[in-house]
């Protein structure tokens, strides 16, 4: 538990006047406030501190008492009961007892706290209500998982949660699941979770959006001749007739074989490079006829 | 278990001790959607956090209406530029990667 200095936190000295308080509380406040700063949570202990000490410090009594035990504050109980016991001796008996209340959900420092007794000394009309902070959180999938909506139990901060994801979310995305951030400050209600899905590729496709793109090697003698081959695509083998002719780079559409939309029906597309194979080797067989072909203008 | 959909316009202002010319004002600067049914206005409850953000930033920093709406566009401009940048440092790690 450290001293906190309630005048250096809004930037005054001891002989400030009640205005200058509310003066550079005003002025942190809208510095800092939760809702002016979304997901920082920077910000949200910031006000919470401006908040601790305009508490104390626009309240006369606890002003009073913050600037007579300062630093000591750690021993204000004991000076406090010292105090009440020697007030009550003369009359014989009786022990004043100091009970405080309160602590349950607060908001405020273990020095303040310590020193004020949490919610026993704090007004508690009045207070404001703070929405509790919101949660951010990463869920990683791959890619073959979100080809299909399906449903995940998640576990956030000790509690379960049964979300649907659905097909074609796309690396990134953020979600937003109400009511399962923090708590809610003074009864304030709960923050919301920020979902953000990681989708990592462990497709041979690269995905732009709802398309898949993919380049395939062919042989020599398809790219020149024509012919079939068979490719493997998300939702199974298909077979794909090559023209003859065919040229490196040359590119087929293949229609809804692509990644399912997001929130829709249908499907992306899936787009096929060619990319004919050189052989590096030859056989002399194979070396004699390429020098045939070349002979007769090829 | 059947939900209320709606508030009433008055009984959330009575509860939260503002006119209900505030709500009007953002109705009129179209943060807020307001409906009327049997002569009663009332709010959506999933437009309820909008409001109770605007009366937050209108009691606890003394904002009037026209700071609440020139509030209300920058904060929708914040998130949207957090979340591209969320997005583009994503993007930048997966190259860097």
């Amino acid at each position: 538990m450290n001293f906190i200095d309630y005048y250096q936190v809004l930037g005054l000295d001891k002989s400030a006047t009640e205005k200058d308080i509310k003066s550079a509380y005003r002025k942190l406040a809208r510095k800092h406030h939760p809702d002016l700063n979304p997901n920082n949570t920077d910000a949200e202990e910031k006000f919470k501190k401006i908040n601790e000490a305009h508490e104390v410090l626009s309240d006369p009594e606890k002003r009073k008492k913050y600037d007579q035990y300062g630093k000591d504050w750690q021993h204000a109980e004991e000076f406090e009961k010292a105090k009440s016991q020697r007030r009550s001796q003369p009359s014989g008996g009786g022990y004043r007892e100091y009970t405080y209340s309160g602590g349950q959900e607060s908001d405020f420092s273990d020095f303040f706290e310590s020193m004020f007794g949490g919610g026993g000394f704090s007004r508690q009309q009045g207070r404001a209500k703070y929405r509790g902070q919101d949660f951010n959180a990463e869920l990683r999938l791959n890619l073959s998982e979100v080809k299909e909506t399906h449903k995940r139990t998640l576990t956030v901060n000790g509690k379960n949660i049964r979300i649907t994801i659905p097909a074609g979310i796309e690396d990134g995305q953020t979600i937003k699941i109400k009511g399962y951030g923090g708590e809610g400050i003074n009864g304030g209600p709960k923050g919301d979770l920020y979902l953000t899905f990681s989708i990592l590729n462990d497709t041979p496709f690269k995905r732009e959006g709802a398309n898949l793109y993919k380049t395939i090697e062919i042989p020599l003698t398809t790219a020149v001749l024509g012919g079939e081959i068979v490719l493997e695509t998300l939702t199974g083998k298909v077979k794909l007739s090559v023209k003859p002719g065919t040229q490196n780079g040359a590119t087929v559409k293949l229609r809804g074989k692509g990644f399912p939309l997001y929130k829709k029906d249908g499907f992306g597309d899936l787009f096929i490079t060619y990319s004919p194979k050189i052989p590096v080797k030859l056989t002399t067989e194979q070396e004699r006829i390429f020098k045939e072909l070349e002979q007769k203008g090829l | 278990m059947e939900k209320a959909t709606y508030i009433f316009i008055e009984e959330f202002c009575n509860h939260h001790n503002i006119e209900v010319s505030l709500v009007h004002r953002l109705v009129e600067f179209e943060i807020l959607t307001i409906e009327k049914k049997e002569e009663k206005e009332m709010i959506r409850i999933s437009e309820l956090p909008k409001l109770e953000k605007m009366v937050r930033l209108h009691q606890e920093l003394e904002i009037n209406p026209e700071g609440l709406q020139a509030i209300h566009h920058l904060l929708i401009q914040v998130t949207n530029l957090q979340d591209e940048v969320k997005l583009l440092r994503r993007k930048l790690h997966r190259f860097e990667n």
